[in-house]
C-alpha cells in the first residue's frame, strides 16, 4: 500500500520558490495499476519520484507498507529501492556498454548476488518480455520498443512489489508504445504488482486501472476507474 | 566579442569553478616554475659579478691566475709599467670562524698603505689616517670586520675572534670596523679586512699574490696595456677586465644553469596538456550552447576567437599568479642553488633576487602562449560545430579521422625526434648540443602525447573485453568512461606520462651518477682515511692546511702511508679548470687512476717519473685535448708546457681538471698547501684509535674532519644528490600540474555520466558502488599514464644519461637503471590518482538522484 500524507515539494527558496506539489494526499493499494496525468510542470514526475524514494517531500510524509520511507537515510533507502521498487524511464537509461542480458543482471549484481543466479534471472525476464533471443545485443542493436521491453525487466530483477514508469512511450512509436503498455498491465495483473505510471497521453493513461489528474501541484477532480 | 566574453565565457568559468581554478593553478605553477628558476640563474651571475665588481673596486684590469696566485715579484713588475697609475696587491679566501659554526669570511689581505687607491674603505670613526694604519698593521693579529657582522655577533673593537687558518686555529683582534660601503658589501657583509703578510699566512698562501688590482693612467688605451702586461708577465698570470672574470663564472656553471632551465620547461609543457583539456573538455560539454551561438548568427570565427580569449584570459591570470608565485619559489630555491653552486663550484653572495623584465616576460609569454596554443586546437573543433548541433544531446563521438591523424602526427614526431640528435651540427657547442638533445627528447615526448588517446582506447577496449567473462560492472564502467572520451583521458594520460617520464630520467640520472660515482670513489681514494679541515670533502669549502701535520699523522701508530691531495682552480685557454696533484710514487703502490683507456699503474708510473700530466675526460671533450698531446698551463712560475699521458674519469668538476704528481706541481706552483691527506693504514691497524690520536692531538686546532672511506662515499653522494634537489622540486610541480589534470578529467567524466549515475542510484547502486567507478577510472588513468611514462622515461633517461649529459659535461656515467624505483613510480602515480579521485567519486555519488536523471 502507498500512502501519501499532505505531501509538499518546493524547490528553490526565497523568491526562487517554485512549489511542484502542494499537499498531495493519495493512497493506492497493492495491486493497482494507476496513471498520474496532467499538463507539463503540474509535478507528476515529482510525486513518482516521491513515491519511488528518489527525493524528498518539504513536508508530508511518504509511507510504502506502512513504512516512512521519506524519512530513512539514504543507505536504507537504497536498500529499500533496490527491494520494492522497480523504474522505467522515457529514455529507457539503459548502459550501451552492457548487452541486454547485463543490463537486467545490472541491479543484482550490484546487490551482490551471484553472477550465475543474475544471468539466470535475468534470462527468465528477458524471455517474459520476449526478448529471450535478444539477450547479446547491446542497446544500440535494438529498437525503441525493445529498449523499454529490456528496461522493464530490468525494473522486474528484484520482483518489485511497485513498479514506477515515467512516461514510458513518450519516447516510442504508437505500435511500440502499446506493446509496452500491454507488457506493463501484463506485469500488473500476472504478479499483483501496484504500477504508478505517469504520461501525458490519455489513451495511454486508460491502460490504468485508476487515473489521477494533477494541475498545479494539486489533485483535481474524481479518480475514475474502469 | 568582449560582450560575447562577458554574456558567455565568464558565466561558464564561474559555473565550472573547481575547473578554473585547477587549471588557473596548474599555469600558475609552471609559470612559478620558469620564473623562479630565471631568477635564481640570473641572481647567482649578478651577484657573482657584483662581488667581483666590490671587491675589484675601482680596478679596470686584475692580474690573477686562479688559486695559484702569483709570485709577489710580480707586483712590482706590474706597478711599475709604464701606463699604470696605481697598484694594489691582494690575496683572498674563505675562512670559517671557529667559534660560530655555519659563519664563514671572506677575508681580504690588502696592503693598507696603497690599496686606498683602488677600493673604498669607509672606516667607522673616520678614515685610517697614517697613524691610526700603522696602529692597526703593526700588530700581527689585526682584523677588521664590518660593522653588520660585528653588531650581529657581539663582537665590539677590541674583541678577540678565532678563525681556522691553514696553520690551525688562530685568534685575531678586532681593531677597526667597516662601514658597510664599497667593498665591504660583498659577501652580505661577511668580510674582513687584514694587512697583507697576516692575510697571506692565515690563507697558506706566503710569498704569494691572488690579485693584483691596477688602474691605468689617463688617456692609456686600455687593451694595448693589457696585451702588454700579459707579455711581461710571460703566462705566469692573466691581465684581464674584471668582467672577464663573471664570464668564466657563467661558463664554469652554464651546464648547471642549463640543465635547470630545461627542467623548468617540463611543467610548462604539462601546463599545455592541462589547458588542452580545460578548453577540449569546456568544448564538449558546450556544443549545445555553440550550436544555439551559431543559430543567432554567430559567426565561426567569432567562436574560435571566443574559446582563444578564454583561454588567454586564464592564461593571463594564470601568468600574473605564477610571476608572484615564482618570486616566491624563488626565495625559497635561492637558498638551495647556492648552496649546491657553495659545494661543487664557488661561494656565493645571493641573499636576494627579484623580478627583472625579462623574466616578466618570460613569465607572461611562457603562461599566454602555453594557453594559447594549447587552446588553438580544440577551438577549432569549436568553430566547426554548426547550428544543428544546438538539438544534439550526444557527446563526443570517436572519429576515425581525427586518430588516423593523431597517429600520423605522433610517428612522425617520433621518427624526427632522434635525427634532430644525430644530425646536430659537430659545431655546435656542449650548450647547443645539449638542447639539441633535449629538444630531441621533447619531440620524442610530444609524440608519445598524441598516440596516448589512442592507446588509451586501444587499453581500455582491450580491458573491456577481458572484463566481460566476469561481469565487473564498476570496472567495465571505470573503463567505459576512459574509452568514451579517449582523447581527453590520453591527454590526462599525457600529462602524467611527461611528469613521470621527466622524474623517472632524473631518478636514472641520480641513480647512474650514484652508481658511477661510489665506484670512481672507490678507485680514485682508495684511503682508509681522508682528513680535510673545516668541510668533510675537498672542494670550495675546506680550508686547506700545511704539509707538516701530514707528517705528524705518519708518526701515528697504525699509519702506513701520508698522501698530500691538492686541489685549485686554474684557467686554460681562459676558461676555468682545475688542478689536482697526489703524489704519484708514494702512492703508486696503493692507489689506482680510474682511465678511460689506458693503463691506470703504468700512467701513475709515469707520472711519478715527471713525464707529464693526465686530463679528465670532461677536459679532452671541451679543449678536444687528449693522449699525446701537450697543453700549456700558467703556473706562477711562468707557462709550461706538460705532455699529456693519458685521460682518466673524474667527476670533481664538469670544467675539466688536470692531475699531476705533488712533486712536479709544488716545483713548479711553488705551493705546499694540502686539501685533503689520505691516509692508508697498516693492515690490522685499530683504525678507530687513529681517529681518535688525530681528533685529539690535531682536531680542535686544524677544526678536522676524518672520514673513513664509507663516510667520504656518503658525503660525496649527498653533495651529488644535494645538486639534484632543485631538478626533484620543479618535476614534483610537474607532478602536480599533471595531478590537477586527472581531476580536471574526474570531475568532466562526472558530468559526462550524469544521466548514468541517476539511473544506476535509480536501481540501487550505493554510494560506495559509484565512487568505485570513478576510482577506478582514474586508478586506469595513473597505470597508463605510469607505465607509458615508464617506457618514455626509459628510453629518455637512456639518451640523458648516455649522451646529453656526456655532451653538456663530457662525463662519462654508467646507465644503471634502478628497478625499484621503476615500480615506485608507477605505484605512486596510481596511488596519487587514488587519492585525488576520491573528491570527484564523491561528488558523482552524492549527485542528486532526480536532476541527475533529468540531465540532458
Amino acid at each position: 500500500m502507498i500512502r501519501l500524507l499532505d505531501v509538499h515539494k518546493v524547490y528553490g527558496q526565497g523568491s526562487n520558490e517554485v512549489t511542484a506539489l502542494a499537499g498531495v494526499s493519495l493512497e493506492i493499494a497493492r495491486g493497482d495499476f494507476v496513471s498520474i496525468i496532467g499538463p507539463s510542470g503540474s509535478g507528476k514526475s515529482t510525486l513518482l519520484h516521491l513515491i519511488g524514494g528518489l527525493d524528498r517531500p518539504t513536508r508530508g510524509d511518504v509511507l510504502i507498507d506502512g513504512r516512512i520511507i521519506s524519512r530513512l537515510p539514504d543507505r536504507d533507502l537504497t536498500r529499500f529501492r533496490r527491494a520494492k521498487i522497480g523504474f522505467v524511464f522515457q529514455f529507457f537509461n539503459l548502459l550501451p556498454l552492457l548487452t541486454a542480458r547485463e543490463n537486467v543482471m545490472l541491479p543484482l549484481v550490484l546487490d551482490g548476488r551471484g553472477r550465475a543466479e543474475a544471468a539466470a534471472r535475468a534470462n527468465a525476464l528477458l524471455e517474459r518480455v520476449g526478448l529471450g533471443g535478444r539477450a547479446e545485443h547491446t542497446p544500440d542493436q535494438l529498437s525503441g520498443g525493445e529498449m523499454q521491453r529490456v528496461a522493464i525487466a530490468r525494473a522486474l530483477a528484484f520482483s518489485p512489489s511497485i513498479l514506477l514508469a515515467d512516461e514510458p512511450t513518450g519516447n516510442l512509436d504508437s505500435k511500440s508504445g502499446e506493446a509496452v503498455l500491454d507488457l506493463i498491465r501484463r506485469v500488473n495483473r500476472e504478479e499483483r504488482c501496484t504500477v504508478v505510471m505517469v504520461t501525458h497521453n490519455e489513451r495511454a493513461a486508460r491502460y490504468a486501472g485508476r487515473i489521477v489528474y494533477l494541475s498545479d501541484g494539486t489533485i483535481v477532480g474524481a479518480p475514475s476507474s474502469r | 566579442m568582449i560582450s560575447l566574453l562577458g554574456f558567455v565565457s565568464l558565466r561558464h568559468l564561474a559555473r565550472h569553478r573547481l575547473r578554473t581554478a585547477l587549471t588557473l593553478c596548474g599555469i600558475v605553477l609552471g609559470v612559478a616554475a620558469i620564473t623562479a628558476i630565471g631568477m635564481v640563474n640570473r641572481t647567482v651571475l649578478q651577484s657573482f659579478q657584483r662581488t667581483i665588481d666590490l671587491v675589484a673596486g675601482k680596478a679596470v684590469l686584475q692580474v690573477t691566475n686562479g688559486e695559484s696566485g702569483v709570485k709577489e715579484s710580480v707586483f712590482p713588475v706590474v706597478r711599475d709599467a709604464p701606463g699604470v697609475a696605481a697598484a694594489a696587491a691582494s690575496v683572498e679566501g674563505f675562512l670559517p670562524m671557529t667559534e660560530f659554526p655555519g659563519e664563514r669570511l671572506f677575508l681580504l689581505g690588502v696592503d693598507f698603505l696603497t690599496d686606498a687607491f683602488l677600493r673604498d674603505h669607509q672606516f667607522a670613526g673616520g678614515a685610517l689616517e697614517r697613524e691610526r694604519g700603522l696602529d692597526f698593521i703593526a700588530p700581527a693579529d689585526s682584523i677588521a670586520l664590518t660593522e653588520s657582522l660585528a653588531r650581529r655577533l657581539g663582537l665590539a673593537l677590541g674583541a678577540r675572534v678565532a678563525l681556522t687558518t691553514a696553520e690551525g686555529v688562530k685568534r685575531y683582534t678586532v681593531r677597526a670596523l667597516l662601514k658597510e660601503e664599497g667593498t665591504a658589501r660583498a659577501f652580505g657583509g661577511n668580510i674582513a679586512l687584514m694587512d697583507l703578510p697576516v692575510a697571506q699566512l692565515a690563507l697558506g698562501k706566503w710569498g704569494k699574490l691572488d690579485t693584483v688590482d691596477l688602474t691605468v693612467e689617463q688617456g692609456q688605451d686600455i687593451e694595448a696595456l693589457r696585451r702588454r702586461l700579459a707579455d711581461r708577465l710571460g703566462g705566469a698570470a692573466q691581465v684581464e677586465r674584471p668582467s672577464k672574470r663573471g664570464e668564466q663564472v657563467e661558463s664554469l656553471i652554464a651546464s648547471f644553469r642549463v640543465g635547470l632551465f630545461f627542467v623548468s620547461l617540463v611543467a610548462l609543457f604539462v601546463g599545455v596538456f592541462l589547458i588542452y583539456n580545460t578548453v577540449s573538455v569546456s568544448v564538449v560539454q558546450r556544443r549545445r550552447e555553440i550550436g544555439i551561438l551559431r543559430c543567432l548568427g554567430t559567426a565561426r570565427g567569432q567562436i574560435m576567437k571566443l574559446f582563444l580569449f578564454e583561454a588567454l584570459a586564464l592564461g593571463l591570470a594564470g601568468a600574473l599568479g605564477g610571476l608572484l608565485a615564482g618570486v616566491l619559489l624563488a626565495k625559497a630555491a635561492l637558498g638551495a642553488v647556492t648552496q649546491t653552486i657553495g659545494n661543487l663550484f664557488f661561494h656565493i653572495d645571493a641573499s636576494g633576487t627579484s623580478l627583472s623584465w625579462r623574466e616578466v616576460g618570460l613569465g607572461l609569454g611562457g603562461g599566454i602562449g602555453v594557453a594559447v596554443i594549447a587552446a588553438l586546437q580544440p577551438a577549432w573543433e569549436a568553430a566547426r560545430i554548426g547550428p544543428a548541433e544546438s538539438a544534439r544531446q550526444e557527446p563526443w563521438r570517436k572519429d576515425a579521422r581525427r586518430f588516423s591523424r593523431l597517429a600520423l602526427a605522433a610517428l612522425s614526431l617520433l621518427a624526427v625526434a632522434p635525427l634532430v640528435w644525430f644530425f646536430s651540427p659537430g659545431h655546435f657547442t656542449p650548450v647547443q648540443k645539449f638542447s639539441a638533445g633535449m629538444t630531441s627528447m621533447f619531440l620524442f615526448l610530444l609524440g608519445v602525447c598524441l598516440l596516448s588517446p589512442l592507446i588509451t582506447l586501444l587499453a581500455s577496449g582491450a580491458i573491456l573485453r577481458a572484463l566481460r567473462a566476469g561481469f565487473c560492472v564498476s570496472a567495465r564502467l571505470a573503463c567505459d568512461g576512459l574509452a568514451r572520451n579517449p582523447v581527453r583521458s590520453g591527454m590526462t594520460v599525457s600529462t602524467l606520462m611527461i611528469s613521470l617520464a621527466a622524474i623517472f630520467t632524473v631518478a636514472v640520472l641520480v641513480h647512474s651518477v650514484r652508481v658511477s660515482l661510489l665506484s670512481w670513489v672507490d678507485q680514485m681514494v682508495s684511503a682508509d682515511l681522508v682528513v680535510h679541515s673545516s668541510a668533510p670533502t675537498a672542494g670550495s669549502l675546506n680550508v686547506p692546511l700545511k704539509e707538516e701535520i701530514g707528517a705528524a699523522f705518519k708518526e701515528i701508530p697504525g699509519v702506513k702511508l701520508v698522501d698530500f691531495y691538492r686541489l685549485i682552480r686554474s684557467t686554460y685557454q681562459g676558461k676555468p679548470i682545475l688542478i689536482e696533484s697526489f703524489s704519484a710514487r708514494a702512492a703508486r703502490a696503493v692507489r689506482s687512476l680510474p682511465m678511460v683507456a689506458g693503463d691506470g699503474q703504468e700512467t701513475l708510473r709515469r707520472m711519478a717519473a715527471g713525464e707529464g700530466v693526465v686530463v679528465s675526460e670532461s677536459f679532452e671533450s671541451k679543449f678536444g685535448k687528449g693522449r699525446g698531446d701537450t697543453l700549456e698551463l700558467p703556473t706562477p712560475s711562468g707557462a709550461v708546457s706538460f705532455r699529456i699521458l693519458g685521460v682518466y674519469v673524474d667527476y670533481s668538476s664538469d670544467a675539466g681538471s688536470v692531475l699531476l704528481d705533488r712533486a712536479l706541481y709544488s716545483k713548479l706552483w711553488g705551493d705546499r698547501l694540502v686539501d685533503a691527506f689520505d691516509l692508508w693504514l697498516e693492515p690490522g691497524a685499530d683504525r678507530d684509535a687513529v681517529i681518535r690520536e688525530i681528533k685529539e692531538k690535531y682536531g680542535e686546532r686544524y677544526q678536522l674532519f676524518v672520514n673513513t672511506h664509507a663516510e667520504l662515499k656518503q658525503a660525496v653522494v649527498g653533495i651529488m644528490e644535494q645538486s639534484f634537489r632543485v631538478n626533484y622540486a620543479v618535476e614534483v610541480i610537474a607532478v602536480i600540474v599533471a595531478i590537477f589534470s586527472v581531476i580536471n578529467t574526474l570531475i568532466a567524466s562526472v558530468l559526462d555520466r550524469t544521466r548514468e549515475i541517476g539511473v544506476l542510484r535509480a536501481i540501487g547502486a550505493t554510494e560506495g558502488q559509484l565512487k568505485a567507478i570513478f576510482v577506478l577510472e582514474a586508478a586506469g588513468m595513473g597505470l597508463l599514464g605510469g607505465l607509458l611514462g615508464l617506457i618514455a622515461g626509459t628510453i629518455m633517461s637512456y639518451q640523458h644519461v648516455v649522451y646529453n649529459t656526456k655532451v653538456l659535461t663530457g662525463w662519462t656515467f654508467q646507465y644503471s637503471y634502478p628497478p625499484g624505483v621503476a615500480a615506485a613510480c608507477v605505484l605512486l602515480t596510481v596511488a596519487l590518482c587514488l587519492i585525488v579521485a576520491y573528491a570527484p567519486a564523491r561528488r558523482a555519488a552524492q549527485l542528486n538522484i532526480v536532476k541527475a536523471i533529468a540531465y540532458e
